[in-house]
C-alpha cells in the first residue's frame, strides 16, 4: 500500500466534503448554534418563566371552619406571602377553582384527640399537574409550617418551657464529593449518549457520500482506472470518515463545554466552581477514537454495498438505532464497567466515558475496550476492502430481492442472502416472543412446541408453498454407514471440548447466578430420563438442524463453502440469544455445517446435534456416579485434562471423516 | 517502465514488426445469473492494437464492449484469459497497466465540488506525477483545448462541453501511450461529440494506440483503421474496412455488420440442429 496515495485520496476527499454545505451545516454550524441555544437559551427561558410565575402569585380561597386565634394566625400568615391574594371561601369557590380563577382552596378544620389535645387540619387543594399550582402549594405549605413553629414556640413559652427545645436535634450534612466530581457524574450520564450519537451522525453524512455517492454520480469508475489501488482508495476514504466524525465530536464537546461554563456561572449552584477540564476532554476524545474508527469502517462498508446514497442512508438507520439504544446504557444508574461490559462495542465506550468523567476507571477496562474495538474495526475494514474488490457489489444494478410472484416463477431465486436474512430475523422474533410465551406455562412442553412449531414447521411449509422438493433442498438423505459410524467419535469429544471451553469462559467471565439457575431448570424438569432426552436432545437435534443446516445454509451457498460454514455458525450462535454460550455454540454450528456440506447429508448433523445435547443430559443425570466422578470436578464440571484426549480423538475422527467423504462433492 | 519496447533484438525489426500495445487473448468474463447458471458477457475474445492505430470495438448494446473495456482498464478481473497493455499483464501488474492507460467514457462523472485545476491535479498526483510536471501539462492542454476561462471554476458550474474537456484532460494528464474510449460520444450533443472525435484523431497523430467502442456505424467508419465486431460476447470479425468489404462484398458498414451477425446466428442454429 502506498501511503502517499492514501494521503492524496484523503486530502481530496476532505476538501470535497468540507465544501459540501450539508456536511458543514451538520458537523460545524449545528453544534455551534445548538448548545448555546439549548443550554443557555433554555436556562434563560426557565429563569424568566419562574420569575413570571412568582410575579403572577396566586389567589387562594380560605374556608375557616374553626375561627379561633390559631386559625386566624394561620390565615394572617398566608396573607403575608408576596403576590398572594387571600379570599374567604364562598359557595362558588369550587367553580372558580375549576375555571382557574383561583389556584388553591385551603380548608382549616379542628378535632379533639382522645387525650384531649386539640389538633388543626389544613387541607390544601391544588393542581399538581400545573406549574403555578405546584408553586402555590410549595409557598402555602412552607408558610403554614413557619406559622406552626411560631404558634408552638408561643405555647411552649406560656407553659414555661424553653422554646429552643424544638431545636434539640440539629441535623447538618457534609458532602464529600467536590463540585468537580458532581459535575462529572452529571456529564458522565448524558455526555456519552450525545457524543456517540454525534460521532455517528457526523460520520454517516460523509460515509454515504463517499462510495454510494460516487456510484450515483458515476465517478467511481474514473477513480478505479486512475493510478491508485483499491486498498488506498478505501483507506483514504476511511480516514476521511474518521476525521469528520472526530471533527464533529470536537466541535460538539467544545460547544457543550462553553455553554455549560456559561450556564454554571449563571446558576450559582454549588457546582459553580466546576468546569469541564481540558484534560478530561482530551481523554474523552482519545477514548472515542477507536469507536470512530469502528463506525467509520461499518459505515464505509454500508456505503460500498449500497447502490446509491438513498439506499446507504436507509441501511444506516438500523446502525443508528442500535447504537442509540446501546449508548443509553450510560443513563442506567446501577450498571458499571466490568471486563464483560468492556467487550461490548459502544456500551464499553459509554461506560468508560462515564468512569473517566468521575475520574474512577481501571486501565484493564481501557485496554480491553480499545483492543476489542480495534479487532472489530480491522474485521470491518477488511470486509470493506473485500466488498470493494467484489465487482458484483461495486457495480450492482438490478434488484436482489424478489416478489412472491417472481419467486414462484423462478424458484431458485428465493435462496438469496437478502431473503435469508429476512427469514432469519423473522424466526428470531418469533422465537423471542412466541417461544418465551409457550415455555412460560410448561418448560418441557413449551420447548418441544417451540422446536416443532417455530423452528421446523415454517421451513417445511415454505418449501411446500414454493413447490420445492424438501428432501433435495434440506439434504435429507441417508448418509453412508461409514459416515454415521464415525459421527459418535466426533460428537462426544466435540461436546467435551465445547463444554470445557464453556467452563474456561466461565472462569474469565463468570456467568451470573441467575443465568445458571435458568439454565439449570432445563435439566431439572420433572421428566424421566428418556423424556429429558427427547426434549433437550432429540427435538433440537432434528428441528434446529432442519432450519440451520437444511434451510438457512441454502441462502448463502453462493459465497462458497467456507463463508457458508462461518455464517451458519454465527447465525446458530446468535439464535440462542445467550451471550455466554456464544463462542461454544458458534464452534458447534460451524462443525455441524461442515459435516452437512462435506457429506451432503443433514442426517449426520442431526445425529451429531442429538448426541451433543444428549451428552449434557447424561452428565447432569449421572454426575453422582462414581465412574463419572473420575472426569468431574466441583459437581458437574469436567476436569480440564479431559480436553487433551478429546481433542486428539476429535481431530483423528474429523480427519477420517474428511477422507471418507472425499469423493462427495462439497457444494452441489 | 515499458519493458517490451527496448529489447535489443527488436532493433532488428524496427519498421517491420512492432509490438502490440494492446493484446487480448482468449478473454472470458462470466457473471452468475440469478437462477445459478452463468452468463458469458465476454466469451473467448482475442484481438490486438498497435500504436498509431485506431481500433474500433463495434457491437450493439449488450454485446460485451463495456465489459471488455472494463477488464482492460483493470476495473474487472477476467474469469479466464488475459490481456497486455504496453507489455504489462492486466492481472499481474494492474497498477502498471493503469499508469499506461487513459480511459474515457461518455457518461463519466466528475467531482462537482472541486475546481477544474484541483480535479486534474488530483488525478495527476495519483499517477505520482510531480506538481511541476502536472502544472506545465495542464497549462499546455488548457491552451490546446481553450480552457483558460474556466480552470478556476467549480465543476458543478460548467456546461456539458466544458465538462467533457475536463474529462479529456483528466484522461491524458499522465500522457499514457494507450487510450481506451468507451462509447465516448454517447449522450453528448453534436458539437461536443465532434470535439471528442477530433481528440481521438489527435491521439493517433501523436502515435498513441487507441481503442474505442461504439454502436454507431458511422463513427466507426469515420475513425477506425481497423474494426473488431463483437456480438453476444464473441468476436464476429476483425479487419480493416477494406478487408471487411472484400470479405462480404458489401460497401456499407451497416450491411457488413448485419452480414456477420446473420452468419453468426446461422452458425448457432446449425450447431443446435446438429445436436
Amino acid at each position: 500500500m502506498n501511503s502517499k496515495k492514501v494521503m492524496i485520496v484523503y486530502r481530496k476527499e476532505l476538501l470535497e466534503v468540507l465544501r459540501d454545505k450539508r456536511t458543514l451545516f451538520t458537523t460545524l454550524l449545528l453544534p455551534v448554534i445548538l448548545y448555546p441555544l439549548l443550554i443557555v437559551g433554555f436556562n434563560a427561558i426557565m429563569t424568566r418563566q419562574t420569575g413570571i410565575l412568582e410575579e403572577q402569585g396566586a389567589t387562594v380561597a380560605v374556608q375557616d371552619s374553626v375561627q379561633n386565634a390559631i386559625s386566624m394566625k394561620l390565615i394572617s400568615g398566608l396573607s403575608q406571602i408576596e403576590n398572594f391574594t387571600i379570599l374567604p371561601a364562598g359557595a362558588n369557590s369550587q367553580e372558580l377553582y375549576i375555571a382557574k380563577d383561583i389556584q388553591s382552596i385551603v380548608t382549616i378544620r379542628d378535632s379533639v384527640r382522645a387525650d384531649g389535645l386539640k389538633t388543626y387540619h389544613v387541607y390544601i387543594q391544588y393542581d399538581a399537574a400545573n406549574e403555578r399550582g405546584n408553586l402555590t402549594y410549595t409557598k402555602l405549605s412552607g408558610n403554614i409550617a413557619e406559622t406552626q413553629k411560631e404558634i408552638l414556640a408561643e405555647e411552649l413559652e406560656q407553659s414555661g418551657i424553653n422554646p429552643e427545645l424544638m431545636n434539640i436535634v440539629d441535623v447538618r450534612k457534609r458532602d464529600t464529593a467536590d463540585s468537580q466530581k458532581k459535575m462529572g457524574m452529571l456529564l458522565g450520564m448524558f455526555l456519552p449518549y450525545i457524543m456517540i450519537i454525534m460521532l455517528l451522525t457526523g460520520a454517516s453524512v460523509v460515509a454515504a457520500d463517499l462510495v454510494a455517492g460516487e456510484k450515483e454520480r458515476k465517478t467511481l469508475e474514473t477513480l478505479l482506472v486512475a493510478g491508485v489501488g483499491r486498498k488506498e482508495v478505501v483507506i483514504g476514504k476511511y480516514l476521511t470518515i474518521i476525521s469528520l466524525g472526530m471533527l464533529n465530536l470536537v466541535v460538539n464537546l467544545f460547544s457543550i463545554s462553553f455553554s455549560l461554563r456559561y450556564m454554571l456561572s449563571q446558576s450559582g449552584l454549588d457546582m459553580s466552581g466546576a468546569s469541564m477540564p481540558l484534560k478530561a476532554i482530551f481523554i474523552l476524545l482519545a477514548a472515542m477514537l477507536p469507536l470512530a474508527t469502528l463506525f467509520a469502517a461499518i459505515l464505509l462498508s454500508i456505503s460500498t454495498f449500497s447502490r446509491n446514497m438513498k439506499e446507504a442512508r436507509t441501511y444506516e438507520q438500523p446502525i443508528m438505532m442500535v447504537s442509540m439504544i446501546m449508548a443509553m446504557i450510560s443513563f442506567l444508574p446501577a450498571i458499571e464497567m466490568s471486563n464483560l461490559m468492556a467487550l461490548i462495542p459502544v456500551v464499553n465506550i459509554a461506560l468508560l466515558f462515564k468512569a473517566v468523567m468521575i475520574n474512577d476507571y481501571q486501565i484493564s477496562h481501557l485496554v480491553i475496550t480499545i483492543v476489542s474495538t480495534v479487532i472489530l474495526d480491522v474485521l470491518a475494514i477488511w470486509a470493506t476492502i473485500r466488498l470493494f474488490n467484489t465487482e458484483g457489489i461495486l457495480f450492482r444494478s438490478d434488484d436482489d430481492g424478489g416478489s412472491i410472484k417472481g419467486i414462484k416463477k423462478n424458484k431458485a431465486s428465493f435462496f438469496n442472502s437478502y431473503n435469508g436474512l429476512v427469514y432469519y430475523t423473522l424466526a428470531l422474533l418469533l422465537l423471542y416472543y412466541l417461544g418465551s410465551y409457550l415455555q412460560k406455562a410448561d418448560l418441557g412442553k413449551g420447548l418441544v412446541q417451540t422446536q416443532i412449531l417455530i423452528i421446523a414447521l415454517p421451513v417445511l411449509l415454505i418449501l411446500r408453498f414454493l413447490k420445492l422438493k424438501s428432501n433435495e433442498v434440506l439434504r435429507l438423505k441417508t448418509p453412508k454407514l461409514k459416515e454415521m459410524l464415525i459421527i459418535p467419535f466426533i460428537a462426544i469429544p466435540a461436546s467435551i471440548v465445547v463444554a470445557i471451553l464453556s467452563q474456561l469462559i466461565n472462569v474469565i467471565y463468570p456467568f451470573p447466578e441467575k443465568y445458571l439457575e435458568i439454565l439449570g431448570e432445563l435439566f431439572k424438569m420433572d421428566l424421566p430420563l428418556w423424556g429429558s432426552f427427547l426434549v433437550v436432545a432429540v427435538a433440537p437435534g432434528i428441528c434446529e438442524e432442519l432450519l440451520f443446516r437444511g434451510f438457512m445454509l441454502r441462502f448463502f451457498e453462493k459465497y462458497g463453502v467456507k463463508i457458508s460454514i462461518v455464517l451458519s455458525g454465527l447465525m446458530f450462535a446468535a439464535f440462542h440469544l445467550d451471550p455466554f454460550r456464544f463462542a461454544p455454540v458458534f464452534l458447534l454450528g460451524m462443525l455441524l455445517a461442515y459435516l452437512t456440506l462435506r457429506s451432503g447429508s443433514i442426517v449426520n448433523a442431526m445425529i451429531h446435534h442429538t448426541m451433543n445435547n444428549g451428552f449434557a443430559v447424561f452428565v447432569m443425570s449421572f454426575a453422582g456416579s462414581k465412574y463419572l466422578q473420575i472426569f468431574l470436578q466441583d459437581g458437574e464440571n469436567l476436569k480440564y485434562w479431559v480436553a487433551a484426549p478429546a481433542l486428539l480423538i476429535l481431530s483423528l475422527a474429523i480427519y477420517y471423516f474428511h477422507k471418507i467423504t472425499g469423493e462427495n462433492e462439497c457444494v452441489e | 517502465m515499458e519493458p517490451c519496447q527496448f529489447h535489443p533484438l527488436s532493433l532488428l525489426f524496427v519498421g517491420i514488426k512492432r509490438e502490440y500495445m494492446i493484446s487480448v487473448s482468449n478473454l472470458v468474463k462470466e457473471f452468475p445469473k440469478k437462477d445459478g447458471s452463468k452468463f458469458f458477457a465476454v466469451d473467448d475474445v482475442s484481438f490486438e492494437a498497435r500504436d498509431g492505430e485506431i481500433v474500433c470495438l463495434l457491437g450493439v448494446n449488450g454485446a460485451g464492449k463495456t465489459t471488455t473495456m472494463r477488464i482492460l482498464s483493470t476495473v474487472f478481473k477476467p474469469s479466464s484469459g488475459t490481456a497486455n497493455i504496453q507489455g504489462w499483464d492486466i492481472c499481474k501488474n494492474p497498477e502498471k497497466v493503469r499508469e499506461n492507460l487513459g480511459f474515457l467514457s461518455g457518461d463519466t462523472g466528475l467531482y462537482n465540488r472541486l475546481r477544474v485545476h484541483e480535479f486534474i491535479r488530483y488525478f495527476g498526483r495519483l499517477y505520482t506525477m510531480e506538481d511541476k510536471v502536472i502544472n506545465s501539462r495542464m497549462e499546455e492542454m488548457a491552451e490546446l483545448l481553450d480552457m483558460h476561462d474556466f480552470m478556476d471554476k467549480k465543476i458543478e458550474f460548467l456546461s456539458t462541453g466544458m465538462k467533457q474537456k475536463v474529462s479529456i484532460v483528466r484522461s491524458i494528464i499522465h500522457d499514457p501511450p494507450v487510450m481506451i474510449f468507451d462509447e465516448p460520444t454517447s449522450g453528448l450533443d453534436i458539437l461536443t461529440a465532434r470535439n471528442i472525435v477530433a481528440f481521438i484523431r489527435s491521439c493517433k497523430e501523436r502515435g498513441k494506440c487507441v481503442l474505442f467502442s461504439t454502436h454507431i456505424m458511422r463513427e466507426a467508419e469515420r475513425l477506425a483503421d481497423r474494426v473488431v465486431m463483437i456480438h453476444k460476447g464473441k468476436i464476429l470479425a476483425d479487419g480493416t474496412l477494406d478487408e471487411l468489404r472484400a470479405e462480404t462484398n458489401q460497401s456499407d458498414l451497416d450491411d457488413i455488420f448485419v452480414h456477420f451477425v446473420n452468419n453468426f446466428t446461422g452458425e448457432i442454429e446449425v450447431q443446435a440442429h446438429e445436436f
